[in-house]
């Protein structure tokens, strides 16, 4: 566009943009659950370092995980998880090419459910098997 | 003024105009192509067209079937040679599409299935579920985009024909973004702008159908053929006018009165039968449907409501599984706009305005008399829709004559010397001076939307789908006065970017000057002939007086001159007009009598 | 029979290049009736009110894609958004998100225009087929392949629902990527070679990071998300598979 011309096109800043639907709200907030995750898996690798560090270490860091801060601690990273987990499932469609089961495409909201069962269902296995060590 | 040296200059980006330019491009690859439209092309009412194009496909169907339904569907106004090449040259182009990615709907074995449509004797419509014109659009738009000869000039808005030496030669065109006028120098010109219903009040067309390109060849004494013959498509959305598609009734629909009656066989089209049968009751063809709601409505046996009365378009039957296939944009219709599912309830609906049938004189080579330009679609009047044109041979008209008129345009300009470019340049500046001044110094006190708004009711009133002498007279004396005002037209926008009220004002020009063309042709033609009937003393059809073209030329600032021209008749004479049972008959009787003339 | 018009407070952001500095908000009370649309309401104002106004507008049926706009912050399609829905609330309406606006309600469309350019669509034949032989064929099946991406209206309304576009508009973007997916899935074209390297780009699929919002807004259900997430599997596969290559071999 040349400059003699009377066009001057306005462009609206960005700025603060997730804010201005509730949409990105949700957004910024599932993919801010990502950091749960991240910090799940930091407290993890402590409990491999400190287990390479010998017994006493790995004792305290036991011990560490059965305070009441880091109940709690754990409490909110669990709903984080599974708050991530449903947003997880519910986009899932959206990535995945039609599946055709039959000549008919399977719907999103069946995807959906199939993933948070999966999630469940491997939850409730590793559940039973640490349930089994642990005894 | 900017100024762009094309080869050929084409008006108007819609499925004619691409299917022009894409032509041109084939045929020669040096030919720099200038493709203009006041919208983006994927916005050109092409996108609107529901029902699909006709193309003969089926064994048992045959050219001289699809020919024989145009010229008895267009009352015997067609000129017969050239439905003869249209019919030939239909599948040709719909298979040409086909290869281009129009997804055609298909039948199991993956080859295109059709279907049936209104007026036609065997099915014979190509068809993408019921959004075909906007899948042709987009198909020939993005096909398109692979030919660097075209330049588009897209958003630019033309306001008049560069015509020297008693020849086209370019066009000067708005930038609508920036307010700049722009001069595309061509040797040959395409108009390509579609109709001009918007000229009626309640009407089936997009914002931008506003008759340009008819008015700018016009203006240049191009004179308008068969102006009278506007088509009332049966099932539009009361108030907006949005289009049910004919498919409805090709997959089955039916029309019901408040008695829940199915009317049609009232009206010499039935008997009523539980399936369509090709050529009768919801298949018979769209002006003898219009005109049985206007019965039905004097009866009293229609449904009232806020937009006046209407029948029902019943589509229960089909199930709901068979309208999303078949007819998805029309569920979405019927649910969104109105409320309504159509597997659940039936849709409201009455006659809107949707198809202009004449339009800018041209040959069988889409040439008009103006040596130089050409016009193809809705906006010319090549002959094969005569005076009511069938569903689903506009979109394979657009193809087939688009593609003509490239074709030709483009043999033109190879053979052509342009002007020398100082002559072009000062009528282009005279043109750019009398578009300002619209914006510069107007002390105008009539508004625009006053004006449009008058314009179409007084239209609606002379012109609507029955005719009245003394009628029509006051529609044309009511134009008179309006063209009048409208040199008083008031703008209050005198910006440079996107000054929208600016093109309004200039739209609405072109708008009254084609709507005194159709009004003064239709007061002239005493006779009643395919959309155009009149109630008076002239009911009937007249081939001794009005087996006629109607003419109309530009007489300036006055009413158009209307004079007459021959109809080419190759091999059907003029005959009934009979669809349903009496159609059969009809039929099974021509079909005896000429083999008796066989018989040794 | 006509019920008497209630009137509803439409908000419009107003940008007028040649006496606005930067856009403002004008209100207007626009009588309506329950069949109106944002659209009508708009041209009720410009009609009778403010012939200034500027908007696109054509096929009042939401199949042209001209009436896109920000409607109390959600992309949509003014013709098919009524007003009834939203009264007895104030409509706040303004120029579609993440484009520059070139006058009130208009953008500036030309970035789209240049990237449809760039991804080719159109078939690039796998065979090239003369017109005599037919048409080629294709089962309902193959079409069901790519049948949803073929109902892009380009509206942009998906662009206007993209962050990412919204922070860097060199990014391919949903509408153009559900078109390359288009064609790319369609068994008569043998042309994603042709596309691949703009989407396996910089420019490319990788600036998505799943928000979605694109589709939702969809008025035509094209799922674009679906078009764009799927090429990254596609996209990642050519990433990694390029330094597998021996240097100078074709990517």
């Amino acid at each position: 566009m040349s400059a003699s011309n009377a066009r001057r096109p306005y462009k609206r800043p960005m700025g603060g943009w997730w804010r201005k639907n509730p949409y990105f709200v949700e957004y910024m907030v599932h993919e801010g659950t990502a950091l749960f995750v991240a910090a799940y898996a930091l407290l993890l690798l402590a409990g491999v370092f400190a287990l390479g560090r010998g017994e006493a270490a790995w004792n305290s860091w036991l011990a560490l995980l059965r305070s009441p801060p880091s109940l709690l601690l754990h409490g909110v990273l669990l709903l984080g998880f599974l708050y991530h987990t449903w947003t997880w499932f519910n986009i899932m469609p959206r990535t995945l090419p039609p599946i055709l089961i039959g000549g008919e495409r399977v719907k999103a909201t069946t995807i959906t459910r199939a993933g948070l069962a999966a999630a469940l269902v491997a939850s409730v296995l590793v559940f039973a098997l640490a349930a089994r060590l642990a005894s | 003024m900017e100024t762009f040296k094309a080869d050929v200059a084409i008006v108007g980006a819609g499925g004619a105009g691409l299917r022009a330019a894409i032509a041109v491009a084939k045929k020669d690859p040096k030919l720099k192509i200038a493709l203009i439209s006041k919208v983006y092309p994927m916005r050109s009412h092409t996108v609107a067209a529901e029902g699909g194009a006709a193309g003969v496909v089926q064994a048992h169907d045959s050219l001289e079937h699809h020919f024989h339904d145009t010229v008895a569907g267009g009352d015997w106004l067609c000129e017969q040679d050239v439905v003869d090449y249209f019919v030939a040259h239909c599948t040709e182009e719909m298979v040409q599409l086909e290869h281009w990615g129009c997804p055609w709907s298909r039948k199991p074995d993956g080859h295109v299935n059709v279907r049936a449509f209104g007026g036609m004797k065997i099915e014979r419509t190509w068809f993408a579920a019921d959004k075909s014109g906007f899948h042709m659009l987009h198909t020939l738009f993005q096909t398109s985009l692979q030919f660097p000869s075209i330049t588009r000039f897209d958003e630019h808005f033309c306001v008049d024909l560069l015509v020297e030496d008693g020849r086209a030669q370019g066009a000067v065109a708005i930038n609508v973004a920036s307010g700049e006028f722009v001069m595309i120098e061509a040797k040959s010109v395409v108009i390509a702008t579609g109709g001009a219903g918007r000229v009626f009040r309640e009407n089936t067309n997009g914002g931008i159908v506003t008759g340009d390109g008819m008015a700018l060849a016009y203006r240049h004494g191009v004179p308008l053929r068969d102006m009278e013959f506007v088509q009332y498509h049966p099932t539009c959305m009361p108030g907006t006018g949005l289009l049910f598609t004919e498919a409805c009734r090709g997959e089955g629909g039916f029309l019901v009165n408040k008695d829940g009656y199915r009317y049609l066989q009232d009206y010499g089209l039935g008997p009523a039968e539980p399936t369509p049968r090709n050529k009768a009751m919801e298949l018979g063809p769209r002006d003898r449907l219009s005109q049985a709601f206007w019965y039905e409505q004097q009866k009293g046996r229609t449904i009232e409501g806020i937009h006046g009365s209407a029948v029902h378009l019943d589509l229960r039957h089909l199930g709901h599984k068979k309208l999303r296939e078949r007819l998805p944009q029309i569920c979405e219709l019927a649910e969104e706009f109105m409320g309504i599912d159509p597997a659940k309830a039936p849709i409201p609906v009455r006659p809107a305005v949707h198809y202009t049938m004449g339009g800018i004189l041209v040959d069988g080579n889409c040439a008009s008399p103006l040596p130089g330009l050409y016009a193809a679609g809705e906006c010319s009047s090549v002959g094969i829709h005569g005076a009511n044109r069938l569903g689903s041979n506009s979109l394979s008209e657009i193809c087939v004559f688009g593609k003509v008129a490239g074709d030709h345009a483009a043999d033109f300009a190879r053979s052509a010397k342009s002007a020398p470019s100082a002559t072009l340049q000062k009528q282009a500046d005279a043109a750019q001076m009398r578009a300002l001044s619209l914006v510069r110094g107007n002390k105008g006190t009539e508004r625009i939307s006053v004006l449009r708004r008058e314009m179409a009711e007084t239209m609606e009133r002379g012109c609507g789908i029955y005719r009245l002498g003394d009628e029509m007279q006051k529609t044309c004396n009511e134009l008179e006065n309006l063209r009048e005002r409208y040199k008083r037209v008031k703008v209050d926008d005198t910006s440079s970017v996107f000054n929208t009220e600016w093109l309004l004002a200039i739209e609405l020009g072109y708008q009254l000057q084609v709507a005194q063309a159709m009004a003064v042709s239709a007061l002239n033609r005493k006779e009643s002939r395919g959309a155009h009937q009149r109630l008076d003393d002239y009911k009937l059809r007249d081939d001794a007086n009005y087996l006629m073209h109607t003419l109309a030329t530009s007489a300036g600032d006055g009413p158009p001159v209307i004079s007459y021209g021959e109809v080419k008749i190759t091999h059907l004479p003029p005959g009934v007009r009979a669809y349903g049972a009496a159609g059969e008959a009809a039929d099974a009787a021509s079909k005896a009598k000429s083999a008796e003339g066989k018989a040794p | 029979m006509k019920a008497a018009p209630r009137t509803i407070r439409i908000e419009v952001l107003r940008y007028r290049p040649e006496q606005d500095k930067e856009p403002v908000v004008q209100g207007f009370d626009v009588p309506f009736t329950d069949d109106m649309s944002v659209l009508q309401g708009l041209q009720y104002i410009k009609d009778e009110f403010d012939g200034t106004l500027s908007f696109r507008w054509s096929c009042r049926m939401a199949i042209c894609g001209s009436c896109g706009m920000m409607i109390n912050g959600v992309p949509k399609l003014s013709c098919s958004t009524f007003l009834r829905d939203l009264y007895p609330n104030t409509v706040r309406v303004e120029a579609l998100a993440h484009f520059p606006i070139e006058r009130d309600l208009v953008i500036v469309l030309d970035d789209f225009i240049t990237k449809l350019h760039k991804i080719k669509p159109y078939i690039i034949p796998k065979e090239p087929r003369a017109l005599s032989q037919g048409e080629y064929l294709q089962t309902p099946e193959q079409m069901a392949q790519y049948e949803q991406f073929s109902a892009c209206i380009n509206c942009m309304l998906c662009y206007a629902a993209c962050p990412q576009y919204g922070l860097n508009s060199s990014f391919i973007g949903p509408a153009a990527m559900a078109l390359v997916h288009r064609y790319n899935l369609d068994n008569r074209d043998g042309g994603r070679a042709e596309r691949d390297p703009y989407v396996h780009s910089e420019e490319g699929v990788f600036n998505c990071t799943a928000v979605g919002y694109c589709s939702e807004v969809c008025p035509k259900d094209v799922d674009p998300a679906n078009a764009v997430n799927i090429n990254k599997t596609e996209s990642a596969k050519d990433y990694f598979l390029r330094f597998l290559k021996p240097k100078g071999a074709q990517a």
